[in-house]
């Protein structure tokens, strides 16, 4: 088992390989490998998706990634 | 009789023992994928649902009517076990999410799915007091259904798959399954025998044939979950891959990625297992494309995992999975998560090491092709153990942080975000855990049959309800639930 934490401003669905995951600002269980996070459609943020290696993490060290609020 | 006309006399018995010769029925083509048409798991709500606070799997093994009669008791138990549940009084086999279950097993899990609740009233009739057995053989032995074993696409399992459509699922299929909008949501398992994977009675699977499940008969699914080596023949299923316009999940590139660094090998095998699958071909004659697999043959769930604990434990420790319970974690919707495993393995005495005699080819070969499978039953119950563990230790660790640094002064107080916890409980019934040595032996040397004394199927139904009751993880689940 892996852990990640997306972060983001607000609250809002993680897509884990573009299915619903999870919730960003929540450690999230995930399996070991690459994956891809996005937020989903509304595309208010950046960037688009990020594609990552989930490995070594545990559960008081969850990888962090890190999506922003993209300006007007 | 001049020989033009012997000739077409033998062309005409030709043509009507070709007729007569039996097919496999084939399972019908998807028009179009959907990935939300289907017998497949409910799909995530997006509002908060409690349905999920307590998912409860039940899991039965292979083993003949032995683990046919032995699940049936342990599901009586949970029908039985009333439970307090979100201020209601319920039956905790209505809380039962998902069954997965491996030939044996499979006959009362496909029977739940078709009949809900009337299993109780018809089963043990229809299926576990039945000679089975004596029933297909006495079909095989009929001369019809010579001509139709005669042909080469037809096998034993088609005729037992006929038989149980006709005495034990009524003509049911998986629509029929489906029109019942309610869990559990039952997953039979096969093997492929090309691949030796896992192959699942879900749409999820039949998506990769570009076939449509709902007009699969449930007999078929049973029969091919149960489909003996040696004693039944494997079960062929079409491939109709690249007529659909069928797209894989993203994780599956990812996964195949992940070749390279090795990372989560078992991954990346569900990945490389999935994309055979859809492989197709151009033929150089007509220039058709075709799958390069086109036709599948399952043959018993057991070959791939006789427990059918594998998909649960793919279920539960990934995302990437059509019915994924850790995503409902990650969602906070799952709260108590129990899993009960019904195993009706056997551990016959043996003679053999009593004299200094060579062991014979035939005791040899059976033994030999036993073990690995007991071996890998094994595994597959200790990675359900570490994976306990896993989702404890979590708590432990934070909590053993927090404690250390508490230690060191109020200001060294640690604010641990922490993953969503769950209760985890493995349950357990399996023979080896009857108190009584006399009754343990007794059990632990049926044999592995589709038909069984009726006084045996009893104590295999009384049984399973005793051991349920005094596994330590359902009696903890019980106190909490009182």
């Amino acid at each position: 088992m892996e852990y990640v934490i997306v972060i983001y401003p607000t609250n809002r669905f993680v897509y884990i390989d573009g299915e619903k995951g999870g919730i960003t600002n929540d450690v999230l269980r995930v399996s070991e490998g690459t994956h891809e996070f996005d937020l989903g459609n509304l595309k208010n943020y950046k960037p688009e998706s990020q594609e990552v290696v989930v490995q070594g993490t545990t559960v008081i060290k969850p990888l962090e990634i890190v999506f922003f609020k993209k300006d007007r | 009789m001049g020989p033009r006309v012997v000739s077409c006399i033998a062309i005409l018995v030709c043509a009507l023992l070709q007729a007569a010769c039996g097919t496999f029925p084939a399972n019908p083509p998807l028009a179009k994928y959907d990935k939300s048409a289907g017998y497949r798991f409910d799909p995530l709500p997006d509002e908060a649902d409690k349905r999920d606070e307590m998912f409860v799997i039940l899991v039965f093994s292979g083993g003949g009517t032995r683990a046919a009669a032995l699940s049936y008791g342990v599901m009586e138990a949970l029908r039985d076990t009333r439970i307090q549940w979100q201020g209601q009084s319920a039956s905790l086999l209505d809380e039962v999410d998902v069954i997965s279950s491996i030939s044996g097993g499979s006959f009362p899990a496909a029977y739940y799915a078709l009949r809900g609740p009337r299993i109780f009233d018809e089963f043990p009739d229809k299926f576990l007091y039945r000679r089975v057995q004596s029933d297909l053989i006495r079909s095989a032995l009929t001369p019809p259904n010579w001509f139709k074993l005669a042909g080469s696409s037809f096998g034993r399992s088609d005729l037992a798959a006929e038989f149980y459509d006709r005495e034990v699922f009524g003509g049911g299929t998986y629509a029929d399954v489906i029109a019942q909008h309610t869990r559990p949501f039952v997953i039979l398992n096969a093997t492929d025998l090309s691949t030796g994977a896992q192959f699942p009675f879900i749409q999820d699977q039949f998506d990769l044939l570009c076939s449509d499940l709902s007009g699969v008969k449930l007999a078929r699914a049973a029969a091919a979950s149960s489909a003996f080596p040696g004693g039944l023949t494997p079960l062929t299923f079409q491939n109709y891959a690249g007529t659909c316009d069928y797209r894989q999940p993203n994780w599956v590139e990812k996964a195949i990625k992940d070749h390279k660094s090795r990372l989560n090998a078992s991954r990346t095998a569900r990945a490389d297992r999935r994309v055979a699958y859809t492989q197709t071909e151009t033929d150089s004659k007509t220039n058709a494309v075709q799958p390069s697999r086109k036709y599948i043959h399952l043959t018993d769930g057991g070959v791939a995992d006789n427990i059918g604990l594998r998909e649960p434990l793919t279920a539960i420790t990934s995302e990437n999975n059509s019915w994924s319970v850790l995503t409902r974690i990650n969602f906070k919707q799952v709260n108590k998560l129990v899993v009960i495993v019904v195993n009706a393995a056997t551990n016959p005495a043996i003679k053999r090491d009593r004299t200094p005699k060579v062991p014979g080819l035939r005791d040899t070969v059976a033994t030999v092709a036993g073990i690995p499978l007991d071996n890998y039953s094994f595994e597959t119950l200790e990675t359900l153990r570490a994976t306990v563990k896993e989702f404890n230790n979590e708590m432990d660790l934070i909590s053993g942080c927090k404690d250390l640094a508490a230690n060191k002064g109020p200001q060294c107080t640690l604010d641990i975000p922490t993953p969503h916890q769950i209760e985890f409980f493995p349950v357990e019934v399996a023979f080896e855990y009857i108190q009584s040595d006399e009754d343990r032996n007794w059990f632990k040397n049926l044999p592995t049959s589709f038909e069984l004394p009726r006084e045996t199927v009893d104590r295999l139904r009384a049984v399973g309800r005793q051991i349920l009751g005094e596994d330590p993880q359902f009696r903890k689940l019980m106190e909490e639930l009182k």
